[in-house]
């Protein structure tokens, strides 16, 4: 709300706003004020600040605003604000499932003209294919992001266990894990975006595409052997209840208050969790912090394996980045683009930990298991389907209830083809 | 407001001040005219988002037509979808039962702390008061999120205090995971918040009611209870019927606080109600027209419960 005043009083104060669309040139010349929404708090200041700094540098007399929407509001706020033209952020972040949603309705501008400047092929394809239409691009990958999986090295070898070679190895492992008061692995009952890796793993699919029409296919024989797969996970391994999604998990891993025994021995989580793990120390600014999992003894990462050993597809995390239609700004917007697609910016990402959406500059995430680790699941993963209705489903949280169901014990199959019914017509839009 | 609703009790239950509103009646000319802003701004305010909400719902209307689409009219085409699905008229017998049972709770314990104000000495009164005034005063969202640490599965103050007075299948106990006990939690949350507003509304017409009746009615020989049901609740009875019309109406609209209990995990389709079903329509699917649909819907009843209590109000004053 707050963020949505201060940007009407912006583009008030700055832009002018008309029907028609300004004059680019004039514009750049009397110098502008333009906004970028990003989503969550993925990006670290620094490269905020670098974002601001860089983008006054090199076009003189305009400014750049960075605002923060939640994950949760993004849909919503694009949604009312991306249509009018004296409240629209300028360039804005967009989980790359989410895209199409706007893409095909034009709420982008068309980027194939700049495409090629921004790195072309070189940029992830697999986020571009998400954010064209009909062989234009409208929205870019930003970041990409994976998840793997992070555990207490110390329980795993107590308990005579080596980091398994497969998933079947890896469910025994954590179901033997499971006490009353711990988690083999915790993972919540509504939690379908980790939950997916089994889906994926069996080689089932959420949806699949036959020319526009989009069909949910839950009913797949695959699909279901993984969400059987996962049910069983749930149920012999998981002490977290079935309503529970976006945990904290890495509060479960960590060591209790006083040095207590962990509420779980291993966890699911996006790489940057890594920094929520490990124990406690203080850093430079005398604040209690926890050292990013520095006893090897102690805590270990490993890939989620697939079914015949190797890597199991993950869903990928990630950002697409995209110019509304409606922006006053464009020539300004493209600017901010081409900096955030320079090598100074896409390396930055990567030392953040954040994948680079131009494949170029991969390498900048480091060598370490972390990073390594980062690349092989990435590679390994997927996307959800890139249906026109997919943020709908989202919103209204269908699969959430799914998978609650499921880990409720429930008949796999007859949820399936419930579940089919409802998301076949919100997939088409 | 407490204090304009007092005031307007005795207007309708006594007859000198009836007669001394019509003495101004020859001068009504001018009262019509001070009416005029607030009549106009009613309009402006009201009348172009019911007039909006009633075009939008005969009108195709999806994220297509947000981003500059023109929308075609389809007559009553979305009532003839939006009616058929099962999904509502789950949701309006659940919202109707959650709105009656919080409005009559919320008066029946707000009408009671009346009383108890009414019986303790004026420090204790005191208290209780800044009490309901400090829980009336606590923005929504601090404290629903406050109820919600309380009934943390995990870490939340009622399963532990469940678990040391004996009764252990609470621990890890989740209150949000079954729509009942949702609904249980979202109830006490709402009463709650609600319970002051009426509280003291009640408390405020109960001091109207003269001490010369009271004694009156001891002298007779009446208990207490003989004084609640045939003294002090006829006569504070006006204040009673219209902080249960505003409970009503409130409570079928109730949207945040199921938002933010559902946000901490719940099945969102079992625990809609009306307003985070259009909420999930108009955001969520972006179905706009259909929002637009169930909205009016929700006017249509919120004007069917709020039509005796209108009925009778207008009876009084003609």
């Amino acid at each position: 709300m707050l963020a949505s005043l201060t940007l009407t009083a912006c583009s008030g104060d700055s832009d002018e706003p008309s029907d028609e669309p300004a004059g680019d040139d004039d514009v750049a010349a009397e110098g502008a004020e333009i906004t970028l929404w990003l989503a969550g708090g993925d990006t670290p200041q620094e490269l905020r600040d670098y974002l601001i700094d860089t983008f006054a540098a090199e076009n003189p007399g305009s400014t750049l605003t960075i605002e923060e929407v939640g994950w949760g509001d993004l849909v919503t706020r694009l949604t009312t604000a991306l249509p009018d033209a004296a409240n629209t952020p300028d360039v804005v972040e967009i989980g790359n499932t989410q895209s199409p949603t706007f893409t095909t309705v034009g709420a982008f501008r068309d980027l194939s003209g700049i495409y090629d400047e921004l790195g072309g092929s070189d940029l992830l394809q697999s986020f571009v294919e998400v954010g064209s239409v009909d062989g234009k691009q409208y929205a870019l990958p930003y970041y990409f992001g994976s998840r793997y999986m992070f555990y207490r090295k110390d329980i795993w070898t107590a308990a005579g266990l080596e980091v398994p070679t497969t998933l079947g190895e890896f469910a025994d492992a954590v179901a033997q894990l499971k006490t009353d008061t711990q988690s083999g692995f915790a993972m919540g009952g509504q939690d379908w975006r980790n939950g997916i890796s089994w889906v994926f793993a069996h080689g089932g699919e959420l949806a699949t595409v036959d020319g526009d029409t989009w069909t949910s296919t839950l009913s797949d024989p695959k699909t279901i052997e993984g969400l059987e797969a996962w049910q069983s996970i749930y149920q012999t391994a998981s002490n977290i209840p079935a309503t529970e999604r976006d945990v904290a998990y890495w509060d479960f891993l960590n060591d209790g208050t006083d040095g207590a025994a962990p509420a779980a021995a291993t966890i699911m989580a996006p790489g940057w969790a890594r920094w929520s793990l490990g124990d406690l120390t203080t850093n430079d600014a005398g604040e209690e912090v926890r050292d990013g999992m520095a006893d090897t003894n102690k805590w270990g990462i490993f890939g989620l394996p697939g079914v015949d050993g190797g890597l199991a597809p993950v869903f990928a995390g990630g950002s697409n980045i995209a110019i509304s239609a409606q922006s006053q700004n464009p020539e300004l917007a493209e600017n901010l683009l081409r900096i955030i697609f320079s090598e100074d910016y896409q390396t930055m990402l990567g030392q953040n930990g954040l994948g680079p959406g131009n494949t170029q500059y991969t390498s900048s995430l480091g060598d370490d298991e972390f990073a390594q680790t980062m690349m092989d699941t990435a590679a390994a993963s997927k996307l959800t389907p890139a249906a026109p209705g997919w943020a709908a489903v989202e919103a209204a949280f269908v699969y959430e209830e799914l998978f609650q169901k499921i880990a409720e014990g429930g008949d796999v199959a007859a949820l399936a083809a419930e579940y089919d019914d409802i998301i076949t017509p919100m997939l088409n839009g | 407001m407490a204090d304009t609703l007092v005031r307007a009790a005795p207007v309708q239950a006594t007859g000198p001040r009836r007669r001394a509103g019509s003495r101004t009646r020859p001068r009504s000319g001018p009262a019509y005219l001070l009416l005029l802003p607030a009549v106009a701004i009613l309009l402006l305010g009201l009348g172009y988002p019911v007039y909006w909400q009633v075009v939008t719902s005969l009108q195709e209307y999806g994220l297509a037509q947000q981003f500059g689409q023109p929308p075609e009219f389809v007559g009553l085409e979305n009532y003839a979808r939006i009616f058929a699905e099962d999904d509502l008229w789950a949701v309006v017998v659940r919202s109707l039962i959650f709105c009656m049972v919080n409005a009559a709770a919320t008066v029946g314990i707000g009408l009671a702390l009346a009383l108890l104000m009414r019986a303790v000495r004026p420090w204790v009164r005191l208290v209780l008061q800044s009490c309901l005034l400090l829980a009336w005063a606590m923005p929504m969202v601090a404290a629903v999120t406050v109820w919600r640490w309380l009934f943390d599965w995990r870490t939340g103050v009622v399963n532990w205090l469940l678990v040391q007075i004996g009764f252990d299948g609470y621990a890890g106990h989740n209150w949000l995971a079954q729509p009942l006990s949702f609904f249980f939690v979202a109830t006490v949350i709402i009463v709650w918040m609600s319970v002051p507003f009426v509280a003291l509304s009640i408390f405020a017409g109960l001091t109207q009611v003269p001490d010369e009746v009271l004694e009156a009615a001891r002298i007779d020989g009446a208990g207490p209870a003989q004084t609640l049901r045939h003294i002090l609740v006829p006569m504070v009875r006006p204040v009673i019927a219209i902080v249960l019309l505003l409970q009503v109406i409130w409570d079928l609209r109730v949207f945040a606080q199921i938002r933010l209990l559902q946000d901490s995990g719940a099945p969102v389709s079992e625990t809609n109600l009306l307003g985070n079903f259009i909420f999930e329509l108009g955001i969520g699917r972006q179905d706009f027209a259909g929002a637009a649909t169930v909205s009016i819907l929700v006017l249509l009843l919120t004007v069917l419960l709020s039509w005796p209590y209108v009925r009778s109000l207008m009876k009084e004053l003609s």
